[in-house]
């Protein structure tokens, strides 16, 4: 009790002292709010590529073995080509030579490897439908879930099998970018608040960078002048018959790095 | 307080998490707090850094950290002992053998074996270390953030 009142009285005076209501800024920081982009967008469904384009002369994924059609007229051919078929035969088509690269064996179908990889192909068939279609719900609900939940099983993989992950990551040509630890909507206040820090920062590290070269400009002549003491005290401490405290080759160490610093010197120059 | 704060412990077992420090590494230290009134034990997690200068531990490893004689700065009190449990590298205790969620790998290979394995098929002795793809396709070694600002310049950790 009595911690929480001392904290109060001290925010108190605090208030009393400094006025921080209303309180505007000097500084000339000019906030732009970055644009929204939709959350079914590549941008942050991570994709690097998109679908391709599929050659719509193709048959059918479950006619392109068939013997009958080697046989019949060029009509028929014609028929059972992606052309003439819905949009979602292109789409299993390509989910398949999705799967198809990186699946274990021949009949693997549910490794976490096949399931990612036919996810990424749906997700990827389905922005395109996003991109011609942008009021179409029903795909834009189904494409955030399954965004989603492909995130989520990248999560559990990289907690499993770190190695397999990052070879995923390769083949599927996807980023992985976890969600921020405390994620906050972006406000005016919150991005001044952090533009001003950075802004703080810019200046402590300038003026610390222009600290460390003044100082560099001053270590020669500091060297030289360590290096004349040294000798000064040296000889004066035989001459009185002292015990000589500064040996030979603490003022050899010194010169060696004066050395080092011109030549570090002309070598910048050049 | 039953137990003593987390950075008087002399050795202590943390979590790496994503720090941009150079040389050292954040870890994030569980310990239990007793609430007297209460009479129970109740989570409290503490974050420390340790001096690592060669950058042994990666984020999400399990690492025994040990306290320094001397604070090196600041914030750096404690040491990078040793790496107890890699981040998605388990092994299982009692056979050794590696693990990948609730199978061995061995089953799995012996598995793909019988199915008839293919060419390009993920292999764990040829794969590059962990880390390849840190800055490239692996964001999850820092902390993201919203993006809060549009200055025209490329801001990779941003979401």
């Amino acid at each position: 009790m009595n911690k929480i009142f001392s904290t109060r009285v001290e925010r108190d005076l605090v208030g009393l002292i400094i006025r921080t209501y209303a309180f505007k800024s000097d500084l000339k920081i000019k906030w732009v709010r970055p644009e929204k982009i939709p959350c079914y967008k590549p941008h942050h469904s991570g994709d690097l590529v998109s679908m391709p384009s599929i050659n719509k002369n193709q048959y059918l994924l479950e006619f392109s073995k068939s013997k009958e059609l080697e046989t019949a007229n060029d009509y028929v051919k014609r028929l059972f080509t992606l052309e003439f078929n819905p949009n979602k035969c292109t789409q299993k088509l390509y989910i398949k030579q999705n799967t198809d690269k990186i699946k274990r064996h021949e009949y693997d179908g549910a490794s976490i490897e096949v399931k990612l990889a036919r996810w990424t192909g749906y997700i990827r068939a389905w922005q395109e439908i996003m991109e011609r279609f942008p009021y179409n719900k029903r795909v834009k609900v189904n494409l955030k879930e399954l965004i989603e939940k492909r995130k989520k099983h990248l999560r559990y993989l990289r907690k499993w099998d770190y190695k397999k992950f990052e070879w995923i990551l390769e083949e599927l040509n996807i980023v992985y970018k976890p969600s921020p630890t405390d994620p906050i909507p972006v406000t005016r206040k919150w991005s001044l608040e952090k533009l001003t820090d950075r802004y703080c920062e810019g200046i402590k590290q300038e003026r610390l960078q222009e600290l460390r070269l003044m100082f560099e400009r001053e270590q020669p002549a500091f060297l030289e002048e360590k290096i004349r003491s040294l000798e000064f005290i040296r000889d004066e401490q035989k001459e009185c018959g002292v015990e000589v405290t500064v040996t030979q080759q603490e003022i050899d160490s010194v010169k060696e790095k004066l050395d080092k610093l011109k030549l570090k010197k002309l070598e910048v120059e050049d | 307080m039953a137990l003593p704060a987390a950075s008087k412990a002399y050795m202590l077992l943390g979590v790496c998490v994503p720090s941009l420090k150079q040389g050292a590494s954040k870890f994030k230290v569980k310990r239990l707090e007793l609430d007297v009134n209460l009479n129970m034990y109740f989570s409290k997690h503490e974050f420390l850094y340790a001096h690592d200068p060669t950058k042994l531990c990666k984020t999400g490893d399990i690492v025994l950290i040990e306290q320094l004689p001397q604070k090196l700065t600041r914030l750096i009190t404690h040491k990078v002992k040793e790496v107890i449990y890699p981040l998605g590298d388990t092994t299982c205790p009692i056979t050794g053998k590696k693990v990948v969620a609730s199978k061995y790998r061995d089953h799995i290979e012996q598995v793909n074996k019988i199915y008839g394995e293919r060419q390009n098929v993920f292999k764990y002795d040829e794969a590059p270390p962990r880390g390849w793809q840190e800055d490239k396709k692996d964001f999850s070694h820092v902390e993201t953030y919203p993006k809060y600002h549009e200055d025209g310049s490329e801001q990779p950790y941003s979401v």
